[in-house]
């Protein structure tokens, strides 16, 4: 590595903006069995059977669940697998 | 003697189903009417809940249609490629003595989990499901179609507890 010849200030407002991850939440819904939503949460995020039943619990006792997070593209690739097993989720910015 | 299953592991990691005669013309007709929905264009409500948003905030349009372009066809095309597949392993129910059973691949595993999902999130919007049981009059004109959607929920029920 070498030194930098001018030691710039970081723009740490700007970086925690855009570092920021995406999170991708499911909502409950009356139809997905409890079964089949930790069947999904295990085969898409290859979460263990123990995380996978504590997030599905918490999706029906809570009514919604943070299920993943990361870069923009993650996140909508990520929604897309979930609705296409016919999860409810939905991705969002938090500020 | 062995307990009756809905699904039995088989050899090759396949499952092999059984199905009484009624059953069988039951799930035949599945696949149309779930192709119907898929085929509509027209705003409804058991297609929105088939292809959700994926942005919550309502302002960002612009992503939401960018998404929307990006996965909405393949989103689609998934689903119709299943109800082809369920249709194909319906086609070869054999008779083996009072059940007509099927062998699955895992692939056609996959295919009838999405088509039994998918038919009852359609049911269940249509019907307004809550996570309530219902107690229906046989004469109302939602007992036939809550019927259906209960007897999907034992199938499906049995198929996850195979596959978990």
């Amino acid at each position: 590595m070498t030194m930098p010849v001018e030691v710039q200030e970081p723009a740490i407002e700007e970086l925690t903006v855009t570092d920021k991850p995406w999170i991708v939440i499911v909502w409950n819904d009356p139809v997905n069995l409890m079964t089949y939503v930790v069947y999904v949460f295990q085969k898409l995020f290859g979460y263990s059977r123990k995380k996978a039943t504590k997030l599905m619990r918490q999706v029906h006792e809570e009514g919604r669940a943070i299920v993943s997070d990361g870069p923009v593209e993650k996140c909508e690739a990520d929604v897309a697998r979930l609705h296409a097993y016919g999860l409810w989720a939905t991705m969002e910015h938090p500020s | 003697m062995a307990r009756w299953k809905r699904f039995r592991a088989g050899r090759d990691d396949t499952l092999t189903v059984s199905l009484a005669e009624e059953e069988l013309s039951l799930l035949r007709a599945l696949p149309e009417q779930l192709r119907e929905v898929l085929d509509d264009d027209v705003d409804d409500p058991a297609r929105s809940r088939l292809f959700p948003r994926a942005y919550l905030d309502p302002t960002a349009e612009t992503e939401e249609a960018e998404w929307q372009a990006l996965v909405g066809p393949s989103l689609l095309r998934e689903r119709l490629d299943a109800l082809a597949l369920v249709t194909v392993t319906l086609e070869r129910a054999e008779l083996v003595g009072d059940w007509w059973q099927i062998d699955l691949t895992p692939d056609e595993v996959g295919a009838w989990l999405g088509v039994l999902n998918d038919t009852r999130l359609v049911l269940g919007t249509r019907l307004g499901v809550t996570e309530e049981e219902r107690e229906l009059d046989p004469a109302d004109p939602e007992a036939g179609p809550y019927a259906l959607y209960q007897w999907l929920t034992w199938v499906q029920g049995d198929l996850i507890e195979e596959l978990l």
